[in-house]
């Protein structure tokens, strides 16, 4: 065979691999079949203020967490290693995202300490606060299950059970995967860009 | 029941931990420290040396046990790195200085244990031999793998002591002489030895992203983020590591260049 009629072929693989790494599927996480419409729900801000989620994060590469700030591993390792690679994005991408944490431990954090807890990470992050029933909800509406409080202990210290995944929203308003515990900052580094691809309803 | 060190996964807490396996490991390096060391004494070992060998044991005793001990098994890397440096680098030539004579006496002159000793301590298989092990407890699958378990974390800090051991033989205890291995060509031997453990340190350090899962999703320590921790443990790798070979390469310089020869122990035969 002619080596010239080898190129066709050979183009056609370059053209594959250049397709699988600019392409907007992730490479970790769990995949969400069919993928969940991002929700819409309001609850209190840091700052107080209603903050309407569909509104404030729609068309944002968004980051949806329920944890809450007592938690001694789960919550701080998950959240930090979001952040530690956000840093890491050119500035124009890092407009193009939002973290929201939601507590799910309302009684004990209050506006101040979920803005102190959040702070550590990364000052842009949104924490929201609303009553467990508010929260409840919007858990199930998402197929999420509802947090549970564990007896407290002599001290009345308590734990809270919740779940330990990363919901992704992307541009098209929708979460195609879910990032369990264990994920770590090299796939976060790995997926983001490709979250970030996900073109809008508009194709924007 | 909790014997060894190992990833846990649990918050770190300041509430003391009991780990019966390491204090098993360091009464049996005690007692077999004490034999030897007592017949290097009369055998001309220096007061200096042994006392130095029973701060290697207690080194040892300190780098495995609580709180160093669980904070390097599942909490930070640069505790891990700390481990590294005593295990490897710092006990075993004290260890070996102070009952170098009774090695060197206790030798065997047939059979296979001589034909082991001899092929273990050759220079060229006693380097390669310390570096994969250094490579080898250093891959991220391994350590990720390795450390959650009692056993595995056992592994990787025996390997550790023991790689140093054979590292240091050829230079300390120096039975069986080899004509070709001089002083100078010693200094060599150790400066390219640690070669692969400085790369290693070079990586830690320049990485952007944790390389250990076991650290970076361990329940978080308050002072420095796993990126900042794993910086630390190339650092601790590279200088720390970078002082004990280069203080003791000077030393052997000096020693050598100002004609003292005391590097090769009287009582060690020459056997090639």
């Amino acid at each position: 065979m002619p080596r010239l009629a080898l190129l066709p072929s050979f183009a056609a693989v370059l053209l594959l691999l250049t397709a699988a790494c600019t392409d907007a599927t992730p490479r970790h996480g769990v995949a969400i079949e069919p993928a969940l419409p991002r929700p819409s729900f309001t609850l209190t801000d840091t700052r107080g203020l209603p903050y309407d989620f569909a509104k404030e994060t729609g068309g944002r590469l968004t980051f949806l967490f329920f944890g809450y700030t007592n938690c001694p591993d789960v919550c701080p390792v998950h959240v930090a290693n979001v952040a530690a690679v956000l840093r890491t994005l050119p500035f124009e991408d890092q407009q193009k995202t939002r973290f929201v944490f939601v507590t799910a431990d309302p009684a004990r954090d209050s506006l101040p300490a979920l803005r102190r807890w959040l702070d550590q990470f990364d000052t842009a992050f949104v924490g929201l606060r609303g009553d467990d029933a508010d929260v409840a909800r919007i858990m199930s509406a998402i197929g999420l299950p509802p947090a549970m409080r564990a007896a407290p202990d002599s001290a009345g210290r308590y734990e809270v059970g919740h779940p330990a995944t990363v919901l992704v929203f992307t541009a098209d308003d929708s979460a195609h995967v879910l990032y369990p515990f264990g994920t770590r900052q090299l796939d976060w580094a790995e997926d983001i860009p490709h979250l970030l691809q996900v073109r809008g309803k508009g194709g924007r | 029941m909790q014997w060894w060190c190992s990833a846990s996964g649990k918050p770190w807490t300041w509430e003391p931990q009991y780990y019966p396996g390491v204090w098993l490991m360091v009464a049996l390096l005690a007692v077999t420290f004490h034999t030897l060391s007592r017949r290097s004494r009369a055998l001309g070992a220096s007061r200096a040396a042994y006392w130095g060998g029973w701060t290697a044991v207690g080194l040892v005793w300190q780098v495995l046990d609580w709180p160093l001990g669980p904070l390097a098994a599942g909490y930070l890397a640069s505790a891990h790195a700390v481990q590294f440096v005593a295990l490897a680098l710092v006990a075993p030539p004290l260890l070996l200085l102070a009952t170098r004579q009774a090695l060197a006496a206790a030798m065997p002159t047939r059979g296979p244990g001589r034909q082991l000793l001899h092929l273990v301590t050759q220079p060229i298989i006693a380097g390669v031999l310390f570096n994969l092990v250094a490579i080898g407890t250093h891959v991220p699958a391994v350590v990720d793998g390795l450390m959650p378990s009692q056993v595995g974390a056992f592994v990787i800090d025996t390997l550790w002591l023991v790689g140093g051991l054979v590292l240091w033989w050829p230079i300390i205890v120096a039975v069986p002489a080899r004509a070709w291995f001089s002083v100078p060509v010693r200094m060599l031997y150790l400066f390219l030895s640690t070669l692969v453990h400085t790369g290693i340190a070079m990586v830690m350090l320049v990485r952007a992203f944790p390389m250990y899962g076991i650290y970076e999703l361990a329940p978080p320590w308050p002072v420095w983020s796993p990126l900042e921790d794993q910086h630390l443990a190339g650092g601790v790798m590279e200088l720390a590591g970078a002082a004990v070979i280069f203080g003791i390469i000077t030393v052997m310089f000096f020693r050598w260049s100002g004609g003292v020869a005391g590097d090769v122990p009287p009582s060690a035969p020459r056997r090639d």
